[in-house]
């Protein structure tokens, strides 16, 4: 678990739980909108690697 | 002559929109104090829970990954800043200085990593007792 990717999905499932209870109130709603948060974080996250790795 | 109400469960309560307004003031401190706690004084058991499983786990995950509790220096802003937001989470953070939790172990891999769990868990904890707040004054929807 503490390899980046694995701590970084341990994050991004955090925020999103609580990202998504908060916006939401219906369950259905709460789970999509954690899903897109996370889904949002974690591919951001691994785009803008392989963006600075692909720069620098 | 008032009648003494009966003790009516907060989830029918709330179903039926007669839920008593929680002070704000608190309701803050609730939420300052224990995550979660301010919603579950509005009536908001599920998403309570929720912030209490998640941003409790979160800061305890920073702790076991080494990350630091910061104190309060001016001389150093960002250090400032890290403990402001780190006590945005009031009895965790303070429960975690009492027992000797989160010196900070700077050479361990995951230190960066556990500063930023401690750090975002306050921060995160500020924007649900703004919520827990706007529920209690009535801003927004119960």
């Amino acid at each position: 678990m503490t390899t980046h990717l694995g701590v970084m999905i341990l994050f991004a499932a955090c925020v999103a739980a609580v990202f998504g209870t908060l916006l939401r109130d219906e369950s259905s709603g709460q789970l999509r909108m954690a899903g897109r948060i996370f889904t949002a974080l974690v591919v951001g996250a691994y785009g803008l690697g392989w963006l600075m790795y692909l720069a620098f | 002559m008032a009648q003494p109400s009966k003790p009516v469960s907060p989830s029918a309560a709330s179903a039926a929109g007669t839920v008593r307004p929680a002070d704000p003031t608190i309701t803050v401190l609730a939420a300052w104090l224990m995550p979660g706690a301010g919603h579950l004084l509005v009536g908001q058991w599920r998403k309570g829970v929720i912030f209490l499983v998640v941003l409790t786990g979160m800061f305890l995950i920073g702790l076991a990954f080494g990350g630091r509790l910061f104190p309060f220096q001016l001389a150093e802003p960002l250090v400032f800043l890290a403990a402001a937001a780190e006590w945005a989470l009031g009895l965790p953070r303070l429960l975690a200085a009492m027992i000797g939790g989160g010196r900070g172990n700077v050479v361990s891999v995951t230190y960066e990593y556990g500063n930023t769990f401690l750090i975002v868990s306050g921060l995160l904890n500020l924007l649900i007792m703004l919520d827990a707040s706007d529920i209690a004054r009535g801003r927004k929807g119960r």
